[in-house]
């Protein structure tokens, strides 16, 4: 589940500490929470409530509602329209997967 | 008691910003609510804060939008970033606007609307693409534009100007794209021949996209005339089947990029009761309206791509537009010269509306990705299936909202944007109906989630 499939363009980025499932990471700071996700290698940020199928962002422009993950502890947040900030802690919702 | 806006502007893209522009400059109260954090729009997105690494990848198409940018952070009007409008309703004053600005409910009253809120992309029911590592081709700009982020190696599947748009600026990025595997029926070809007149008529558009088609066609690995698309992988994307000429091929892959073109989003102008129409050339719902972008409801307008798409220029174009037809239908004095650029822009977007004819013929979707296999996923949030749904609608059901009742399809959390259209799709083919037979998804507040906090202080203006 750890690929890192994605770059970021810029070398010189700033850096934003922020914490994904109690694990202190630092990501570019421009990033919002779904592609600070996929940036750390989380392709899917769920579990499909009926079928357990796993799930990841989809079209990160706020339609698909498939990037919900809790967001400093509010569950069912759209990943891709949250901007992290500096201590951000994000949870997916990986019950039993991981 | 709240203000009263001379002008709702919803959407803060190309269409947006030049309605705002015009008729805050005619002294009107306007307000524009935006979803983005910062003004743009999907084409513009993020412009005012890209990087220069950035600017230089996206290209000159993006860079364009600094001028209208820069003119519209410097108009008189009032603008709001990362508003979610959950509700919207006809009110004695005229509309009420309900919004979540910051974790708050707000309520805004205007006398008139315009929708600005541009489109989306057009859903691609294939089987896997549900599966985490799939996203779409607009998502890979997304995450370009906002987030400076690219892929290391990835898959373009489907059709469509935004499909090479992407590929080419990944390609000067330095992403591996493993393969484009073009979903464009040959036959298109063929039946745009006759829309070269209409596209000859912006020859500068015409001579951008034949260029970009032939550098990717060149520098890419091309594969045309794809079929028959399966995403394969258990947990998540492994790789691509595809079928050419009846072979079937594989392709490893741990992304995916999907795209087949895109649709007006209707919800706003349908939770208005707005008049619908089937628009067979772009093959999607859109609101009906006139050149001056006005809905069947009075008061409404809409304009850009959330009306019918037509790309960023003649969103512009439209825009300006309805902001005119706007302030022409208050007191307030025009310069004379103002009815001539109003008549000159209404041909220039009729005109344009005619060119975008042959991007509309030559990237039509495919029509077997209208017809998605039995086990596909078609409602990815309800997780129902083709089959499912062909079974109910052969059982008798009388169209796709009841159709939504007896599966559930259309009921989670996205409301049936992701599967909306696929739905009307195969209830007109079993049913052996025209599409403008078949009526879409209907839509119902809260367009976008809202707690009971939130909805209780709502109920307060």
């Amino acid at each position: 589940m750890s690929d890192f499939l994605f770059n970021h363009l810029l070398d010189d980025a700033h850096q934003c500490p922020i914490i994904v499932n109690g694990v202190a990471c630092q990501v570019p700071e421009q990033l919002n929470v779904a592609a600070a996700l996929l940036y750390l290698g989380h392709l899917a940020n769920r579990q499909h409530p009926v079928s357990g199928e796993l799930r990841g962002s989809y079209c990160h422009a706020g339609f698909c509602f498939e990037c919900l993950v809790a967001i400093d502890g509010q569950a069912n947040q759209r990943a891709c329209l949250t901007q992290i900030t500096p201590n951000m802690s994000i949870n997916t919702a990986l019950a039993g997967v991981n | 008691m709240a203000q009263i806006y001379d002008y709702l502007v919803i959407g803060a893209g190309p269409a947006g910003m030049a309605a705002a522009i015009e008729t805050s400059n005619a002294g009107l109260s306007v307000l524009v609510l935006d979803q983005a954090s910062s003004a743009g729009g999907q084409i513009y997105r993020n412009l005012g804060h890209a990087d220069k690494q950035q600017t230089s990848v996206l290209g000159s198409n993006y860079g364009a939008g600094k001028p209208l940018l820069e003119c519209f952070m410097a108009a008189n009007c009032d603008y709001q970033s990362s508003v979610q409008v959950w509700h919207i309703e006809t009110h004695t004053k005229g509309f009420l606007v309900a919004a979540i600005v910051a974790g708050e409910t707000k309520s805004f009253l205007t006398s008139h609307l315009l929708l600005a809120h541009g489109a989306m992309e057009r859903p691609m029911a294939i089987t896997g693409w549900h599966k985490p590592g799939v996203l779409t081709a607009g998502a890979g700009q997304i995450l370009l534009k906002s987030s400076a982020l690219m892929p290391k190696e990835v898959v373009l599947v489907g059709s469509g100007p935004l499909l090479l748009l992407l590929a080419q600026q990944y390609r000067v990025a330095g992403v591996a794209i493993k393969a484009i595997l073009d979903t464009t029926p040959k036959s298109n070809y063929w039946y745009a021949i006759p829309w070269l007149v209409a596209g000859l008529t912006n020859p500068m558009e015409l001579f951008k996209g034949l260029w970009l088609t032939l550098v990717q066609r060149i520098k890419i690995p091309y594969i045309s005339g794809v079929s028959h698309l399966e995403v394969m992988g258990d947990e998540q994307v492994s790789g691509v089947k595809y079928t050419v000429s009846d072979r079937v091929y594989n392709i490893d892959c741990k992304l995916v990029m999907l795209h087949q073109g895109i649709i007006a989003q209707t919800q706003m102008a349908q939770m208005l009761r707005c008049a619908m129409v089937w628009n067979e050339r772009q093959q999607c719902w859109q609101t009906k309206a006139d050149v001056m972008g006005y809905t069947s409801i009075p008061g409404v307008q809409v304009a850009g791509d959330g009306g019918s798409i037509g790309g960023a220029l003649l969103a512009q174009i439209e825009g300006r537009v309805a902001g005119m037809g706007r302030v022409f239908n208050t007191p307030v004095v025009s310069p004379w010269h103002k009815k001539w650029v109003y008549s000159w822009l209404r041909f220039r977007v009729k005109q344009l509306r005619w060119a975008r004819g042959l991007v509309d013929r030559l990237y039509r979707p495919a029509e077997w990705l209208s017809k998605p296999a039995d086990q596909t996923i078609v409602c990815r949030c309800e997780q129902v299936n083709a089959k499912t749904i062909r079974s109910i609608v052969n059982s008798g059901c009388a169209g796709v909202n009841q159709l939504k009742r007896f599966t559930r399809a259309g009921m989670g959390a996205c409301q049936g944007r992701q599967c909306g259209l696929n739905l009307s799709h195969l209830v007109a083919q079993t049913q052996q109906r025209p599409m403008a037979e078949v009526e879409p998804l209907s839509v119902r507040p809260p367009l976008s989630p809202i707690n009971l906090g939130q909805l209780a202080k709502s109920l307060r203006l």
